[in-house]
């Protein structure tokens, strides 16, 4: 029996009617405590619990890369806002709240609201398939990791009707540039993951995460690894791949014409985009919530352990990405899709042919046996 | 699409792979750097002339900190002294600007009021003439240099705002009082001269004395001019050159001169 999120929240919406329905009236009470009620209310306060985890930690991840690059551009970052400026992105929230949202005369009105909102709740949607560890989940998803790609994969469409509805010609060609990166970048992620899937024999996230309780997959798919990250940063359009959004030139991109909280809808879901990203590469190749076994057991054992250590996981990989913002330059449209189309495909089929050599071997040097697979 | 046009001659880099490394080299020892402490200070919180940060201010200047080195050319708001002003105009005068009026400050004489220099930072340049040419130190550049208001008016810095300035003791320029050694005197066109004493009057140091000279004899047949038979001398030591005798002179009788 896991204590999973969903079966707290069920038992805390279950004591609560039980205890409502225990003073009122026989019939009312019987429809009160009825099991559906019960079942249907606790996975709306399910999904309230994640959605107000996964904002704090994305408006907190905002603040840990505001500092980050302060500190990787010689300044400090947020300062005064509460504690070292941890409480600054909310009132900027605060402030694109209160902001007039106005749309242009001649955007299409469907295509301009739509775009933000579909965006957003298509980023969001990803916290709930992503396991952040063990019994996160309630129910048994088999090709989890299959459903968090292809949502995953919704962006640029959703980027594209906005960016086409602003009709603006900075707006369009932000939306064509990220639609053309997006699509030549999904073909060596989801050839990089499926290394991941050859050596783990599973799209179910939770079985991957276990398979490597012993062996986490970032040695033996070094190369997926890297070209995981690089196809990754790409979907996520970070520098050095923010063409779609290049200030320079294209004034803001696809999302010129947004201000607002509509505005704010595309930059929250960059960086759930972002935290998304992180979460994949810590699931796939760093081990997800398990821990190696020289760490002391005292370390993985105490309460929401798993947890803690995924976190800790996940914002050391983001660090690792702020850390690519801040060092590289961005490159151009020719040569982002050229390295995407010639580079990184063959790279991703190679570490695919890596991986099956790594299942033949089973056994590597210095990262221990694979568990076995049971096929 | 055109052709590739990074080569590894023009690029300097044979190897693609350090195109990547060295920027990420170079981003994680400055970030390794500013861990520590970041370049920049939390300017409102903190401020260069802090005692904390004298090494480091020591440091990029190359030279010791303090009035007469770092801060030697620095030209903030000024500081007046009152009490050794001597109402000579001439800050008044040397400031290119025209953002420097003389008030009467309340004390002394009411009659003749004493008058120290008003500023105007709405329309100073800072360009420091007005601290050079005060010949008793009293007007001198400070190091402060915060002057945002929310009026107008509160631009305008009276003596005694000056004054406040004078007594916080910031780090002040240096005071130039020794003078150049051929400069001009205040010489005497004596004929014109009607003894109207108005010159030693207004002297702001006293150092015009009316002297006795003898009435000399009427010739014949014409009158004497009418005027007191009385001559400004004009001691050079003390005299600093302002100016004000040769501008309150109705005969226009003083002028500038080498003394022979």
């Amino acid at each position: 029996m896991t204590v999973s999120l969903y079966s707290v929240a069920h038992d805390l919406v279950a004591l609560v009617l039980t205890a409502i329905g225990s003073v009122l009236p026989a019939p009312l009470s019987r429809w009160i405590t009825n099991a559906g009620l019960i079942t249907a209310l606790g996975v709306i306060v399910f999904a309230a619990i994640l959605l107000i985890a996964s904002m704090l930690n994305t408006i907190v991840l905002i603040w840990f890369e505001r500092k980050l690059l302060g500190r990787f551009m010689d300044r400090r970052g947020a300062m005064h806002v509460g504690f070292a400026g941890l409480l600054q992105n909310f009132a900027d929230g605060l402030k694109l709240m209160r902001k007039n949202t106005f749309r242009p005369e001649e955007a299409d009105g469907l295509g301009f609201y739509l775009g933000p909102t579909a965006y957003m709740v298509t980023s969001l949607i990803l916290f709930g398939i992503l396991p952040v560890s063990t019994g996160w989940n309630s129910g048994v998803l088999p090709l989890s990791l299959l459903l968090a790609l292809v949502v995953f994969s919704f962006a640029p469409l959703f980027i594209f009707i906005s960016a086409w509805s602003s009709n603006n010609k900075y707006s369009l060609m932000g939306g064509m540039r990220s639609a053309a990166q997006m699509i030549a970048y999904e073909v060596p992620l989801l050839l990089s993951v499926v290394a991941v899937v050859v050596v783990s024999g599973s799209f179910d996230l939770n079985t991957i995460v276990a398979q490597q309780q012993n062996y986490w997959y970032w040695g033996p798919l070094f190369l997926a690894l890297i070209v995981f990250v690089a196809a990754m940063l790409a979907e996520m359009e970070r520098i050095p791949f923010d063409l779609p959004e290049a200030e320079a030139e294209l004034v803001e991109g696809w999302n010129t014409e947004y201000g607002g909280m509509l505005f704010a809808f595309f930059m929250l879901s960059d960086y759930v985009r972002a935290l998304v990203g992180s979460f994949l590469v810590v699931l796939l190749f760093l081990g997800g919530w398990t821990m190696p076994g020289w760490v002391p057991s005292a370390a993985t054992s105490f309460p929401l352990a798993g947890i803690v250590w995924f976190m800790v996981k996940v914002y050391i990989v983001f660090a690792v990405f702020v850390w690519i913002r801040a060092a590289l330059p961005r490159v151009r449209t020719d040569q982002l899709l050229r390295v995407g189309w010639n580079r990184m495909i063959p790279l991703a089929l190679l570490s695919v042919v890596l991986a099956a050599g790594v299942v033949m071997v089973k056994c590597l040097p210095v990262f221990g046996c694979l568990p076995n697979l049971g096929i | 699409m055109t052709e590739e046009v990074l080569t590894p001659e023009t690029s300097g880099n044979d190897n693609p792979v350090l195109w990547v490394a060295r920027p990420m080299a170079t981003a994680a020892r400055q970030f390794l750097k500013s861990l520590i402490r970041p370049s920049t200070i939390v300017y409102p919180f903190e401020r260069l002339e802090d005692p904390k940060f004298r090494e480091e201010v020591q440091v990029a200047a190359g030279k010791p900190i303090g009035v007469g080195a770092v801060w030697d050319n620095y030209r903030g708001v000024h500081a007046l002294n009152i009490a050794t002003c001597i109402s000579c105009n001439l800050c008044s005068f040397s400031c290119p600007d025209l953002c420097i009026e003389m008030v009467a400050v309340p004390g002394g004489n009411p009659k003749h009021p004493k008058k120290c220099p008003q500023i105007d930072y709405g329309k100073c340049s800072y360009c420091g003439f007005c601290s050079d040419a005060c010949p008793e130190g009293c007007l001198s550049m400070t190091t402060r240099y915060e002057l945002s208001v929310t009026k107008r008016s509160e631009m305008v810095y009276s003596p005694q705002k000056l004054f406040e300035v004078f007594e916080r003791k910031l780090p002040m320029n240096p005071i130039r009082l020794e003078r150049p050694a051929n400069e001009d005197a205040i010489l005497l066109d004596a004929p014109l001269c009607i003894g109207c004493n108005a010159c030693a009057r207004d002297c702001p140091t006293q150092c015009i004395t009316m002297m006795d000279i003898p009435k000399p004899e009427a010739p014949a047949g014409a009158k004497l001019p009418r005027r007191i038979w009385k001559e400004p001398v004009v001691n050079d030591s003390d005299c600093v050159r302002c100016g004000t005798c040769i501008s309150v002179c109705p005969k226009e009788c003083l002028f500038w001169g080498t003394r022979t």
